[in-house]
């Protein structure tokens, strides 16, 4: 594991090089450029805030923001996992061609959503300031819990992109349970609302204790009638199971990696 | 260890004594081929069905070494385990068993312009292609007037590549590839670059590489190119080593292997064609000429589709084939050989003073040769309808190697108007002895003197 991250780190400069592609060929061609990348979560926001404020009438406050300030690192799981998926398969020409260590290919993905994600927090950063949102009180805590969120997306995303080598079906499956792991994470509904006898398996979940901390930071400094961090033990088992799914990716991921060029 | 990269890895085993570049010791590769094309998640998981697989033994107990400085060629014919070898010394696959140790940095040239990306422009490409390819930025920063003016696009750089032909798209990519400056140099096939005059630019390259101590292998098809670059050559059959040494000895010793498999593919060929002609041919059509068998009934009837014929009809050419001097059917023959091309012709009419001609071309549709009798001031006579006529040409193959099409005709005495002329009736192979290349044999005698 050591040696791997040395030799990673000596093709850092190709890591930045196909983050930095991506990122271009995403926005390349299109005149509102990274814009896009802020209307997805917007229009998502909007049309959940049309559902739950008024249809359902669940009675959250500003319930956009309350969305919103989950959505945004959930969507960096996701995109991250649902690109990452076919990107071994889908550079095949570069797999096939020519050696470098294969984990670059999903970790660029990562980056590039990393980096999209870093961009619309920064958008959400105005917007609470518009509006008057106390964020910074414990903003101190985001880099941490961004951090270790980082770990559980690199390892979601090199397991699947290594098992989809071998296992082309679970392009289409991982649509689904990432739509799945979406609603059984407190995105669109607070933790509370969830039955006493199932809150234990949904902590289970370690992206339910992110967002619990997400939802924090942002959103319960200016409503705080809802509002309480995890529990040192919550915490500690999300970030065990964290821990578990990057080294496990990691491991499945460098397992496969050799078999890779013969399998594509 | 030593991935592209990494120089000053590779500088170090040098300086301590080290000269073997590659070391390939009894490398043995198998590949899976899958008979169903990947195996599905829920087959796995049930184990619903067992997937079945065969090997292929790609490569077979393989060992050899390279020194640095050491311009090595491997050839062999086609799934011979060259391009495996290629993979596993660039590590992009690993051997089943065996070792392979590489001392130096490596750079792979196995496809060009790997992992450009159409919409981005060919500078942007540049970059990625270059870290791709193991190279620092800084480095490319420095390189990158150099890259585009060898690669000729300047005006074309800030582009996407997705607007370049295909010739632009390999010179960038090329471009790129040599700027990388590795030890250890691995081609496969991409010196065909672009026209010839950037060609030439890559081979001087090439050259200039070779000079600078650096070590290549190259897989080529291309003989001329391996034993003019090599110092050293590989022949690789069936994934095992059949020979190695001095470039003119292996690459001889693979040219007769060649030509002698070129001859069975074409023996059978013909013996597979003439079956299926055998098959449809008109009874009258079976018929032997002077007691000689025929070698190809090439039967009208199934050749109609294919082959351009026209004339009146008052004379029909029936049959044709190739004769060797003991008036034996023969299916090839080979340079310097004495032959004889024949063909019967049936009249259905009376004609006076008809004219017998043969033409010869080259798989160009260019004219080899052309005669007939009157050419040859042989006068022909009056024919009567239900006569059959057998011409003949004698000659002596001096023709290069390759596949000849012949076209025979039957005119009127009047030069213009014919009965019966079918295009590429027939065709000759010439097994290739390699004398000569071009249209014509000019048969030199070839001196050379010093004073």
């Amino acid at each position: 594991m050591f040696s791997g991250i040395k030799t990673l780190f000596s093709y850092r400069e190709l890591l930045f090089s196909l983050t930095k592609k991506e990122l271009k060929v995403k926005y390349r061609g299109s005149a509102l450029g990274f814009l896009w990348s802020l209307l997805n979560p917007i229009l998502t926001m909007l049309v959940y805030s049309f559902v739950f404020s008024i249809v359902l009438r669940a009675g959250i406050q500003e319930f956009a923001i309350f969305l919103i300030c989950v959505l945004l690192p959930f969507n960096f799981l996701s995109n991250s996992v649902n690109y990452g998926t076919g990107s071994i398969i889908g550079n095949s020409n570069l797999v096939n061609k020519i050696y470098f260590p294969r984990e670059i290919i999903p970790l660029s993905i990562v980056l590039a959503n990393f980096f999209n994600f870093l961009l619309e927090l920064a958008a959400l950063f105005i917007v609470l300031g518009i509006l008057r949102y106390p964020f910074y009180i414990y903003l101190y805590l985001l880099p941490i819990v961004i951090f270790i969120q980082f770990f559980l997306v690199v390892g979601m995303t090199l397991l699947v992109s290594a098992l989809n080598v071998f296992f082309r079906d679970l392009q289409h499956l991982i649509t689904i349970i990432m739509m799945v792991w979406f609603f059984g994470t407190p995105v669109i509904y607070p933790l509370s609302m969830v039955p006493e006898r199932f809150q234990f398996i949904m902590k289970i979940n370690p992206m339910t204790i992110y967002a619990s901390y997400y939802r924090n930071i942002f959103y319960f400094v200016k409503y705080p009638e809802g509002a309480g961090f995890p529990s040192v033990t919550e915490t500690l088992t999300a970030l065990g199971i964290t821990l578990l799914i990057f080294f496990l990716g990691y491991f499945v991921f460098k397992r496969l990696e050799p078999r890779f060029a013969e399998e594509i | 260890m030593n991935g592209a990269g990494k120089k000053h890895n590779g500088e170090r085993t040098r300086k301590s004594g080290n000269d073997t570049a590659v070391a390939v010791e009894s490398v043995t590769k198998r590949y899976r081929i899958h008979h169903e094309k990947i195996p599905s998640l829920k087959q796995t998981i049930l184990k619903l069905k067992r997937t079945t697989y065969e090997e292929f033994l790609a490569l077979d107990n393989v060992s050899f070494s390279i020194k640095h400085g050491e311009t090595c060629g491997l050839i062999g014919p086609n799934g011979s385990g060259k391009s495996t070898l290629l993979k596993l010394m660039a590590k992009i696959i690993q051997p089943t068993s065996g070792k392979i140790m590489v001392n130096g940095s490596l750079s792979a040239l196995l496809e060009l312009g790997a992992g450009f990306h159409p919409d981005l422009t060919g500078r942007e490409n540049i970059y990625i292609n270059a870290a791709i390819l193991g190279m620092k930025k800084k480095d490319v920063d420095r390189k990158l007037n150099d890259i585009i003016g060898f690669s000729e696009l300047e005006r074309f750089i800030d582009m996407p590549v997705k607007n370049y032909s295909s010739g632009m798209y390999m010179r960038l990519g090329f471009s790129v590839a040599i700027n990388v400056n590795p030890d250890i140099l691995l081609v496969d096939e991409v010196l065909a670059v672009g026209d010839q005059a950037f060609q030439a630019k890559c081979y001087k390259v090439i050259y200039d590489f070779m000079k600078s101590g650096k070590t290549i292998i190259i897989v080529s098809h291309d003989l001329e190119t391996i034993s003019d670059l090599c110092s050293k050559v590989i022949f690789l059959r069936d994934g095992k080593i059949i020979d190695m040494g001095k470039p003119l000895d292996i690459v001889s010793k693979y040219r007769a292997y060649i030509e002698e498999l070129e001859k069975k593919r074409i023996i059978e060929q013909q013996r597979a064609e003439r079956k299926k002609i055998f098959k449809t041919v008109i009874e009258g059509n079976r018929k032997v000429i002077d007691g000689e068998e025929i070698s190809r009934l090439s039967n009208l009837s199934i050749d109609g589709e294919t082959i351009n014929r026209f004339g009146s009809g008052d004379a029909e050419i029936i049959n044709i084939g190739l004769l060797d001097k003991s008036k034996k059917a023969i299916d090839y023959c080979s340079y310097g050989d004495e032959v004889r091309l024949v063909y019967k012709v049936l009249f259905k009419q009376d004609v006076e003073g008809p004219i017998f001609g043969i033409r010869i071309t080259d798989y160009r549709g260019n004219i080899i040769y052309g005669t007939n009798s009157r050419l040859n001031s042989i006068r022909t006579g009056v024919f009567k309808k239900g006569d059959e006529v057998t011409v003949t040409f004698s000659f002596k193959v001096t023709l290069i190697g390759g596949e000849y099409s012949v076209s025979p005709a039957v005119g009127y005495n009047d030069n213009k108007t014919y009965c019966d002329w079918i295009n590429n009736m027939f065709s000759i192979n010439v097994i290739h002895r390699n004398v000569a290349e071009g249209l014509a044999d000019l048969n030199p005698d070839m001196s050379i003197e010093k004073k």
